[in-house]
């Protein structure tokens, strides 16, 4: 459980964070989208008491950083973005240091160990220098000293920058099972990945968060944004424009007649009416003789949700 | 106290995976070897007495230590370890003074392995135990306000090289300001206070067989200081 309260960070003059406050609740990933320089690490740095807040209150578990910054670091497991190991350490020697650090009782760190090496497929490098590691291999090292320890919240700096597309097919499968019993979050620019992974979305842009929901939900707080697009066979005898008249549909955003005798229109309908509109349309084919055979509803996909709350708002 | 020793045995492996520490204990031997038989002229001057030597340790460990510290926090930073340590459940206080203790291990492997040299002396003449004693402790006390010294800047500074030359400065400033007395005329109160300032002045009693509870206590009271700053400048970073 996290709980972040009108969260203010400044670095000198500069303010990077604006007044953000969210919850994250137990058994939740959550995604932190938002372009470049947008405060997603900052707002990780402050979650895991790396940097201090200039204002506002964070909580973890009932700890507040600022008052027991050691008691949330120890129920916190964080990759940094980056990925920064201890170069001149074997993975074993260095998964054995953050065990120790994160104070793992001795007996216990040796299957702590084995579960790490087998969850995140390091079997066999064990015994390899860090610094002789391919980029994805330390992506996985990075993320299994942050999961060691089995903490109840894990917060993970783009888990899934430099690796290929197996790899990152495979750490999402590990954090969507770790997600089933941990709080989880993660900042990525990847929309795709919030999509596969994320109960919950945070759009964060200069600082505030924009949007905040799963991402049916921001589709529908940006209200009338579904598409209904129609291909019709006949003729140019039939009134197409009559449609724009009917129940549940706004307007029609754009028509083409006739090619190859086909009549393509997308037509702008009220966000949830998409399919009593569908069934208008179909009715309408039915009664005016026009053969519809092909009737598709575009959703608001992430790109669209994030383009939009990233670039074309400005919200004070 | 083990968050303490964690830290330290990490710091202690990076040193002798770098390889920092068997460099500098080489290069610690050779010196001391050279001061002794070179500089020093022991046999020349034909005295059963090691004073000499222990007086140009200021120098030989201005130059050395900074060689351990600067890569204590300069290098976390530069590897990104930093971010790492300090969101790992330890108190800044702990992470300082593994460190300083990981250092000061590796300096004191350094003497231990540098014992050879008084001990093939002492098969020439009969040394003073109790002296020889008092000697070392004060090449630790040297040793210690050094490490906490060099941790200081290491923290403050971006890079390993600037953090090795600031602290070689320093050092050197500290030791030969014991000198300044010696080679300009100045009133008696301006003298005592640079000399107070000086490590050189407070090491040479020890050279000289003597424990002189001020100037224990200004070794001590330095080492504390160097500690307390890497600990507030940790802290400090945090805020920005």
């Amino acid at each position: 459980m996290i709980t972040v309260t009108n969260l203010v960070k400044r670095y000198g003059s500069f303010e990077a964070v604006h007044g953000v406050s969210f919850t994250v609740g137990e058994g939740r990933v959550v995604g932190l989208l938002g372009p470049n320089g947008a405060g997603k690490t900052t707002i990780m740095k402050v979650l895991t008491g790396y940097h201090r807040q200039s204002e506002g209150t964070v909580v973890l578990d009932g700890k507040d950083v600022l008052e027991d910054p050691v008691g949330v670091k120890s129920i916190v497991g964080y990759l940094p973005e980056g990925v920064p190991l201890y170069p001149d350490m074997t993975v074993a020697e260095y998964l054995g240091f953050v065990a120790e650090a994160r104070c793992l009782e001795p007996s216990a760190r040796p299957a702590a160990l084995e579960r790490v090496v087998e969850a995140c497929g390091l079997a066999g490098f064990t015994d390899v220098r860090i610094e002789r590691l391919s980029k994805g291999y330390r992506q996985r090292v990075g993320l299994a000293q942050a999961i060691i320890h089995d903490p109840a919240i894990l917060i993970l700096d783009e888990p899934t920058t430099g690796l290929d597309p197996n790899q990152i097919l495979e750490i999402r499968q590990l954090i969507r099972s770790l997600g089933a019993h941990k709080t989880v979050i993660l900042s990525t620019h990847i929309l795709q990945e919030v999509e596969a992974l994320c109960s919950e979305v945070l759009i964060i842009n200069e600082g505030r968060i924009v949007g905040q929901g799963s991402a049916a939900q921001i589709a529908a707080d940006m209200q009338g944004d579904e598409r209904l697009e129609c291909v019709f066979k006949g003729g140019p005898d039939v009134a197409y424009d009559s449609i724009g008249a009917l129940p549940s549909i706004r307007s029609i955003e754009s028509m083409e007649g006739s090619v190859n005798g086909l009549t393509r229109m997308r037509l702008v309908v009220a966000y949830g009416e998409a399919e009593r509109a569908a069934e208008a349309v179909f009715d309408w084919a039915v009664a005016s003789g026009a053969k519809l055979i092909e009737m598709r509803r575009e959703r608001l996909s992430m790109e669209d949700i994030f383009v939009r709350l990233t670039t074309e708002e400005v919200r004070p | 106290m083990s968050a303490t020793s964690t830290i330290a045995r990490r710091e202690i492996s990076g040193y002798f995976n770098a390889p920092v520490a068997y460099m500098f204990i080489v290069a610690f031997v050779v010196s001391c070897g050279t001061v002794f038989f070179f500089l020093e002229r022991f046999f020349a001057a034909g005295q059963a007495t090691m004073r000499g030597y222990f007086s140009l340790m200021p120098f030989v460990l201005s130059i050395l230590v900074p060689s351990l510290t600067m890569r204590l926090w300069a290098e976390e930073r530069r590897q990104g370890t930093y971010e790492l340590l300090l969101t790992m459940p330890f108190r800044d206080g702990e992470l300082v003074l593994g460190k300083y203790a990981a250092a000061m291990f590796v300096i004191l492997m350094a003497l231990a392995l540098s014992l050879p040299v008084p001990m093939m002396a002492s098969m020439f003449g009969h040394f003073d135990v109790g002296t020889l004693v008092t000697e070392y402790i004060g090449v630790v006390l040297l040793a210690s306000v050094a490490v906490a010294i060099g941790q200081t800047i290491s923290c403050a500074s971006r890079n390993q090289m600037s953090a090795f030359m600031a602290t070689v400065l320093i050092l050197l400033a500290l030791s030969l300001l014991g000198q300044v007395p010696v080679w300009l005329t100045m009133p008696a109160w301006l003298a005592a206070t640079v000399n107070w300032l000086s490590l050189s002045y407070h090491f040479l009693s020890f050279a000289k067989g003597v424990i002189d509870t001020r100037d224990l206590a200004y070794f001590v009271l330095l080492t504390l200081l160097g500690l307390y700053g890497s600990t507030r400048l940790l802290s400090a970073g945090k805020w920005r």
